[in-house]
């Protein structure tokens, strides 16, 4: 049973009934074609048309709803055709009532179709992804759907629904109907995997605990047109990551949500963890330095001489290229370092370590702090 | 008939369904035509990291040109809806999967629109995620009576409470830690697959359906039995486990297929190492595990250590030790080890010893080098001490022990005297003394440690962190 509807009725008005007591003359017209339109994702759009049938002179035209949720001060009437012939003189809202009444004034009996807009509240679109990488890890296969969500308290039969980017798809849909439509399926995107070391988050020495400390391990998706994408804005939402197994089947790599990703910009997936990159670093030095007192003969001032040894080892049989991240808080001078790194910020610096398969690299940077106090 | 069967049954048992409708019936007038497409094959990968299991159902469609339905649909099992997928293994390019559909007021049931260029039958897979398998790997161990070398067992117990039986599947394990923002059981208990927009619920709607949960069902006891049966008789062999390692995880495949009806556990031997040479470690680290000696076995996952062909997935591992000749074993205690990359080294905490002992000294106290500022108050000094420590092994057993001594402070200068054995500075404030023990024996090391605090702390230099020996 349908219990929630739009309802617009074209009432020819003969006489000025009294507000509270209203008697319709209802001439119920059938729904047109109807646009949702779902490129913001924050509100949706309907635009629906319907066909009035106009005396000549004034014309109330009612349009009500019941058990749905639309926004009363979006609601717009456009005048499609016959144009210059009707105008719009006012707008009144009835009291007690999910209504509105439109007065229209036409030079002459004749049938109109208008355009009626409105936000519809309780109908909107999530986006998913689905990244199938091949075995090497070097390229995905990446797929979205929008998911249209209707719980609006309205059918819609063979409604235009506008996704992101233009697309329109002809689709009907009921209330509390879900539906899952194909938004783009691009094969062979490029995909770079990344391990990250970041020595403020993650513990220095993992033989001290009794569980593993996983390394994050993100993949990286540039949306530009090179890698077959760069058309649009890429919408945030849930992304899952398979892998093709390299016999057909595939695994399920990790799951993560992306925020929006212009144009050019890197869609980072953090995939999971790996186990199979063990850091342990450790504070082989840390002693004051250049002491600076007061009058009194207190240390106002001093320099830190601090060494940091970094193990990295890779249990993989495949190659890794880790990401170490380092703080050094202050002002500081790098004395000695046997890796080459950049200074990404005053305070964090960041190594890109090549790690040979089954194999073991070593850091040691001697720093020196300044003006400490 | 079995598929009237299966139909019938499933209100009370957990079925998964597919059902192809041929009709252009509209969404919300269910299903007129019912066919019931038997599965050709059904894979099972299962994590032990999360309640997650992917399933990939392998059944043959018949279609006809045109528009077709495919609903799919479940009852009493866990499946995240959201994860739902088709994938046509033949006609790929004839077939257009133009959207699935979640009906309105149904629950566990999923529409495939599908427009086929194609009549006739069509390979499918169904793809999902879905909750209630379970794994977890366990160990035993068998030291040998000198206790150098250890056969080491794994296995993999494997659980199904997922309210579905699966019936000869494959069966893939998976180690690592898998990221997954939302829970499968959670997901598949959504009363609407991908919830709903956020606003006032719609007046005079009401929300039907309750989750119905997984479990409490009739059992079968006669297909069980079967099942159980052909179990047995499969464990007759034990079946091979393949591992390969695929991105940060390592893939564990059953060989063949096997049948694991719900409520059900398998254990499946994983692998069987004869001869790992074992070394018995025990440790001292106050810092750590208080005064008393920690005992260690530790071994490498390595080829020299006649494993190191695949990480070792954490779990608990049982120690025993053949007490005589005729195979009787005692039992030396347990450890719950982590994840173990190949190559790397294993240390298993089987717990305190009494039979090793250590017995830290302070033997001298002093202090020193006092430094006063303008008021006259101290404003830096030295603290020396001279430390004996006694270690004692009462096993009749040559063992390795670890001392680790730590000195709180970066600023100390260290004297060792006599025979310390190795020696290694762990850290700034940390280092350690490592001495081969023959079997009942004693030995002692001694030191002497100049901590440094306040202003002369400052002046230290160079000097913070040194070592020297003497004899």
């Amino acid at each position: 049973m349908k219990t929630c509807y739009i309802v617009a009725a074209a009432i020819a008005l003969s006489l000025a009934a009294p507000a509270g007591a209203r008697i319709k003359l209802v001439a119920l017209p059938d729904r047109g074609p109807t646009t949702i339109r779902l490129d913001n994702p924050h509100a949706t759009l309907i635009e629906e048309e319907r066909v009035l049938t106009l005396q000549k002179g004034v014309n109330q035209v009612d349009f009500s709803w019941n058990g749905v949720f639309l926004d009363e001060d979006s609601i717009r009437l456009a005048v499609l055709s016959p144009t210059g012939k009707v105008t719009l003189l006012n707008v009144s809202y009835p009291p007690g009532e999910q209504a509105l009444v439109w007065e229209l004034a036409a030079e002459d009996a004749c049938e109109v179709t208008t355009r009626i807009s409105y936000l519809l509240l309780g109908v909107d679109r999530l986006v998913t992804y689905t990244a199938a990488a091949d075995k090497p890890e070097t390229r995905v296969n990446l797929k979205s759907h929008i998911v249209l969500r209707n719980f609006s308290g309205e059918d819609f039969e063979r409604a235009q629904v506008v996704m992101d980017g233009g697309v329109t798809v002809a689709e009907s849909t009921a209330h509390e109907e879900t539906k899952q439509l194909l938004f783009f399926n691009i094969p062979n995107v490029p995909v770079r995997k990344v391990w990250t070391f970041d020595a403020a988050i993650l513990p220095w020495d993992p033989e001290q605990l009794n569980t593993n400390v996983g390394i994050p391990v993100r993949y990286e998706i540039e949306n530009a047109e090179k890698a077959g994408l760069g058309r649009n804005v890429l919408w945030s939402g849930k992304v899952r990551v398979f892998q093709d197994d390299g016999r057909g089947g595939t695994i399920l790599l990790g799951e993560d949500r992306v925020d929006l990703i212009p144009v050019g910009e890197k869609m980072k997936l953090y995939i999971g963890d790996s186990r199979d990159i063990v850091v342990t670093q450790r504070k082989m030095r840390e002693q004051s330095f250049n002491h600076r007192r007061n009058n009194a003969g207190r240390v106002v001032l001093y320099d830190m001489d601090e060494v940091i040894s970094v193990k990295m080892e890779n249990f993989k049989d495949s190659p890794a290229v880790l990401t170490l991240i380092q703080h050094i808080p202050g002002q500081w001078e790098m004395k000695e370092c046997n890796l080459p790194y950049r200074r990404e910020e005053a305070g964090r610096i960041e190594f890109d370590v090549e790690l040979p398969a089954r194999g073991m690299r070593e850091l040691t940077m001697h720093y020196q702090r300044r003006n400490v106090r | 008939m079995k598929e009237i069967r299966q139909m019938s049954a499933a209100g009370k048992g957990a079925l998964v369904t597919v059902v192809a409708s041929l009709l252009a019936t509209p969404v919300r007038a269910k299903v007129d035509l019912v066919t019931l497409p038997a599965r050709d094959r059904v894979q099972l990968t299962i994590y032990n990291s999360a309640d997650l299991t992917l399933v990939r159902d392998q059944r043959t469609l018949t279609v006809r040109q045109g528009q077709n339905r495919l609903q799919f649909s479940w009852a009493n099992t866990l499946i995240d809806p959201t994860s739902l997928d088709l994938l046509p293994r033949a006609y790929a390019d004839r077939l257009d999967i133009a959207a699935l559909v979640y009906p309105p007021r149904t629950r566990q049931l999923g529409v495939w629109n599908i427009v086929s260029r194609h009549a006739g039958p069509v390979p499918v897979e169904i793809a999902y995620l879905a909750s209630g398998f379970s794994w977890r790997a366990f160990y035993m161990g068998t030291l040998s009576a000198d206790e150098r070398t250890m056969r080491l067992e794994g296995y993999v117990r494997v659980t199904n409470q997922s309210g579905e039986d699966y019936e000869n599947a494959e069966v893939r394990l998976i180690v690592g830690q898998v990221h997954i923002l939302d829970e499968i059981a959670a997901l598949a208990r959504r009363e609407h697959p991908y919830g709903r927009p956020p606003l006032p619920r719609p007046i005079g709607r009401m929300e039907e359906g309750i989750a119905r949960e997984v479990g409490g069902r009739d059992s079968d006891s006669g297909l069980k039995a079967a099942m159980v049966q052909r179990a047995m008789v499969a464990a007759a062999a034990p079946k091979e486990i393949i591992k390969e390692g695929l991105s940060e995880y390592f893939l564990y495949t059953i060989e063949g297929t096997e049948t694991i009806p719900h409520g059900w556990s398998k254990r499946l031997p994983s692998f069987t190492a004869e001869g790992v040479p074992v070394m018995n470690l025990y440790r001292h680290d106050e810092e750590r595990f208080g005064p008393q000696v920690i005992r260690f076995l530790s071994f490498k996952n390595d080829k020299a250590h006649r494993l190191g062909e695949t990480p070792i997935p954490g779990g608990m591992l049982r120690v025993f030790r053949l007490a005589d000749r005729q195979g009787a074993l005692s039992y030396e205690g347990q450890s719950d080890f982590k994840y173990i990359p190949v190559d790397e080294d294993v240390e298993l905490n089987l717990g305190a010893m009494e039979t090793v002992m250590v017995e830290p000294k302070e033997m001298d106290f002093r202090t020193d080098n006092y430094l006063f500022d303008q008021n006259g108050d101290i404003a830096g000094w030295d603290e020396t001490r001279e430390w004996k420590v006694e270690v004692r092994n009462a096993r009749p057993l040559r063992v390795r022990m670890e001392l680790h001594r730590h000195f709180g402070t970066p600023h100390w200068e260290l004297v060792n005297r006599g025979d310390v054995g190795a020696f290694e500075k762990v850290d700034l404030d940390t280092v350690k003394y490592t001495l081969e023990m023959e079997p009942v024996s004693k030995r002692t090391i001694s030191y002497r440690v100049t901590t440094r605090h306040g202003r002369r702390a400052e002046e230290m230099g160079e000097a913070a962190g040194t070592v020297r020996s003497e004899r």
